[in-house]
């Protein structure tokens, strides 16, 4: 062989090898690769509550409260409250020395333009700043806040980043109008940092250096976070099979969302590492209180409650028994709101008293028009199961099935629908469900809600929130507002060298995670 | 030949213009809006009210039509609704991919499709064509999701010799290297697509041999090879080179299935996600650029039909 072709051959064989080697994150530092099942909304987190949107903006974005792993609120960017005049007023003292992205310190004056901006845009800023509730800056670190009324949920719902009240620069915060922010103005406080965003291709944050982390041990979402790798990219991967291979091939470090029939193989998979969601996702089929049929016809609506089976919908649209739980309590076993009061009809499945109920409702066999999606398997197949348990009830369905985005416009508008199906994850305040909200479509506001919903938020004692809690839960399953389907644990899965992933809150977050 | 190139440039204009009223009437006839996708699902009615102005959305539809269409005639695509980025820079990015993606493809389907045609034509009839035909047909009809997550599971999950998906630019780290993103996916869009063009180059190979000037060459003893490869290949191959132009135009709007498996950012899985989106620029930017991508391929069909077959009049 003459050197010159074994110089070539030498060439081609490292030029294969350098074809055959998969990139990976290192020990220390590295990047970080999570397969997300879709590309997220734009990430102004004051307006978005898109799902995909929050795990990007977690990592840059920070609010002046956050929750621990008991889902309770502990400061953030804040350094302590005061409340004074029956809780009325409210003095958060913020924590010096916190600075955004662009290095500017974070002061009252940033906090008071992104609370303002969010109460008037936010998608969640208007629970708290009602009619009349200011806020202003009362010392360079020191803002204080004035309601009307009190607002026993305050402090959960400055701590919670979905539609929520996060902490921009005033100068971004001002020229904010109710459009998202571009992307130029993606600037937190965050252990991470935006870094750029290549449509299909992914999403990079990168390792803010400035970042001023409390001292708390990392308990939750709360205490200190630090940010070990050098970047994190969210990749969208749209195929379940594609993410999973993704993970087994070490391509990714973290896939979210995988389907439940794969739950039972890869259980048994040592290559690959399952992490079950901390809080549940429960299906809600919502019933129209402002047109149709079920107008203010409790009764008709308690038939079709009635009629379904839960466990069915849950087994069909979720698979094995480890990740559904069909329980009727709003809030899961553990949590502070858990309760049992009330919940007698959540799982009946009983068609003879269904078509008893629904006689005495005076119901002629007019159909039901259920609105559903295909984009949500698991909205579909719980559907399909309750057209056939309604039938065996007399009640007639007529299923509209639809896309999502068409889905979202169309309940909108009362005329179209008398029910639709859609899921909610556990907010860290019963006042953040959408069924609580008359302007949600649905758009729940009988006078004896309307009077639980004051006495709610008009304490800030627990105990006494909590006994009213039970109240709402009750009327919930006499009037009906929404049909719950179950508690539903989805999976994602992971890379087992993956170092310091504590238990999952709401949506994963990797800061103080790292890879072996 | 130029002013035949004139005229079909004119009368591509016009097609332009009607496929541009087609498109943006039916995709505004999609029911639901971008806003409620960007709101998320706790928006109020007014919320949405006040973002579909800011955004134009709620002016009359041939008021937008006229903006839009004013704009793209001057390059500017307008600006993505979801990725508040230009629409042409996405597409752009998204174009990188499926066009290395579709011209490996390609590659593939030239490598395999064409010689194992010829080949099965000039044994026609026996055992081996059968085979090869046989063969042709399954990777024809099996689906493409079934053979690429196939792929995957054997080349990335098991071996570990390939990436399983994802591909980084080849203007990123790694440079021409990560076109190896691109051999599991090219290989999964070439099947399907290779059987076609091994059919279609047996079945135009078969029928120009049974043409009298074949005879006559046989007749005066030319060597059998030659005249495969100068009397029966060069006059198959007109059918065989309008498929490949139809093929690659194809390749870049339908190849969606393929990017989705293997999580590429290309073209067709932007126009799905838009959709899904209702990211009515981007949606209206692709297909009107598809359009473009289909028209310059049928004239670039035609005229080398010219080329291979002087017969054939450009009027």
């Amino acid at each position: 062989m003459t050197s010159g072709l074994r110089r070539l051959l030498r060439g081609a064989a490292a030029m294969a090898a350098a074809f055959m080697m998969v990139p990976h994150a290192d020990a220390a530092g590295g990047t970080m690769r999570y397969a997300a099942v879709s590309e997220p909304a734009p990430l102004d987190m004051m307006l978005t509550t898109a799902g995909v949107s929050l795990v990007v903006g977690m990592h840059i974005f920070e609010a002046l409260y956050t929750l621990d792993s008991h889902f309770e609120p502990q400061p953030m960017l804040a350094e302590g409250e005061k409340i004074e005049d029956g809780g009325k007023t409210i003095i958060i003292a913020l924590r010096q020395g916190v600075h955004f992205h662009n290095g500017k310190e974070m002061t009252s004056e940033d906090v008071v333009a992104s609370m303002n901006r969010w109460a008037k845009y936010g998608v969640r800023g208007k629970l708290l700043f009602v009619e009349g509730a200011t806020v202003e800056a009362s010392g360079k670190y020191e803002i204080t806040i004035k309601l009307p009324q009190p607002n026993g949920a305050w402090k959960n719902l400055l701590g919670h980043l979905e539609g929520g009240a996060a902490i921009y620069p005033s100068e971004i915060a001002d020229k904010a109008t109710d459009q998202p922010i571009e992307q130029a103005d993606y600037i937190g406080t965050g252990p991470y940092k935006f870094k750029e965003w290549r449509p299909n291709r992914y999403i990079e944050v990168e390792r803010f250096d400035g970042y001023n982390a409390r001292t708390e041990p990392g308990d939750g979402y709360a205490g200190k976070r630090e940010a070990l790798f050098d970047a994190i990219q969210f990749i969208p991967v749209p195929d379940v099979g594609t993410r999973v291979s993704g993970i087994q091939a070490g391509d990714y470090d973290y896939a979210e969302t995988i389907s439940g029939d794969l739950y039972d193989q890869l259980s048994a998979d040592p290559s690959v590492a399952i992490r079950m969601s901390g809080a549940p996702l429960f299906g809600l089929f919502f019933t129209n209180s402002k047109e149709g049929i079920l107008k203010d016809n409790y009764k008709l609506r308690q038939a079709i409650q009635m009629a379904l089976g839960k466990d069915e919908m849950l087994r069909v649209s979720f698979g094995p028994e480890a990740l559904w739980k069909a329980q009727g309590s709003i809030f899961p076993e553990g949590n502070f709101w858990y309760s049992t009061t009330g919940i007698e009809p959540y799982n009946q499945h009983d068609p003879v008293k269904a078509k008893a109920l629904a006689a005495e409702a005076g119901y002629d066999g007019t159909p039901i028009r259920l609105l559903t999606s295909t984009n949500y398997q698991t909205h579909y197949d719980q559907a399909t199961v309750a057209v056939k348990q309604l039938a065996e009830a007399g009640i007639n369905v007529q299923l509209i099935v639809v896309d999502w985005a068409t889905l979202l416009k169309m309940r909108a508008e009362p005329t179209q629908w008398d029910m639709f199906i859609t899921h909610h994850g556990g907010p860290p305040d019963p006042i953040l469900i959408t069924f609580l909200n008359s302007g949600y479509p649905g758009w729940w506001a009988s006078p004896e809600i309307e009077q639980l919903k004051k006495e709610f938020t008009g304490t800030a004692d627990l105990n006494e929130r909590k006994a009213v809690w039970e109240k709402i839960q009750t009327l919930f399953y006499q009037q009906v507002p929404a049909i719950k389907v179950g508690d539903a644990y989805s999976y994602d899965l992971m890379s087992p060298k993956l170092q310091g992933v504590g238990p999952q809150i709401f949506w994963p977050t990797f800061w103080n995670v790292s890879l072996k | 030949m130029w002013s035949f190139v004139l005229k079909r440039v004119m009368a591509m204009l016009v097609t332009l213009f009607f496929a541009s009223i087609i498109i943006f009437g039916f995709i505004h006839l999609i029911p639901g809006d971008p806003i409620y996708v960007m709101l998320g699902d706790m928006a109020t009615p007014d919320q949405a009210e006040k973002l579909r102005h800011s955004l134009g959305l709620d002016q009359p539809i041939i008021f937008q039509y006229l903006q839009w269409a004013g704009r793209a005639l001057g390059g500017d695509l307008g600006r993505s609704i979801f990725y508040q980025a230009p629409v042409m820079s996405a597409i752009a990015d998204g174009a990188e991919t499926s066009l290395l993606l579709a011209s490996i493809t390609m590659i593939w389907i030239l490598l395999i499709g064409v010689p194992i045609g010829i080949i099965a034509a000039m044994r026609h009839g026996s055992l081996l064509d059968q085979a090869l035909s046989g063969a042709a047909m399954l990777l024809a009809s099996v689906p493409t999701f079934w053979v690429g997550l196939y792929l995957i599971l054997i080349f990335a999950a098991w071996l570990g010799w390939l990436p399983s998906s994802g591909y980084p630019s080849i203007f990123d780290d790694g440079g021409l290297a990560n076109l190896r993103y691109l051999l599991l996916p090219s290989l999964t869009l070439a099947a399907p697509n290779a059987a076609l063009i091994l059919r279609l180059t047996r079945a135009s190979m078969l029928d120009v041999s049974r043409e009298d000037y074949v005879r006559t060459a046989r007749a005066k003893g030319i060597r059998p090879w030659q005249v495969v490869t100068r009397h029966i290949f060069r006059n198959a191959l007109l059918a065989v080179v309008s498929a490949f132009g139809f093929t690659f135009a194809a390749l870049l709007s339908e190849a969606v299935v393929t990017e989705t498996v293997f999580a590429l950012p290309g073209i067709g899985r932007l126009v799905v996600q838009s959709i899904l989106n209702r990211d009515y620029p981007v949606i209206q930017g692709i297909v009107l650029v598809v359009v473009v991508i289909y028209l310059v391929t049928n004239l670039i069909v035609d005229i080398s039909y010219r080329l291979l077959d002087p017969r054939v009049q450009l009027q």
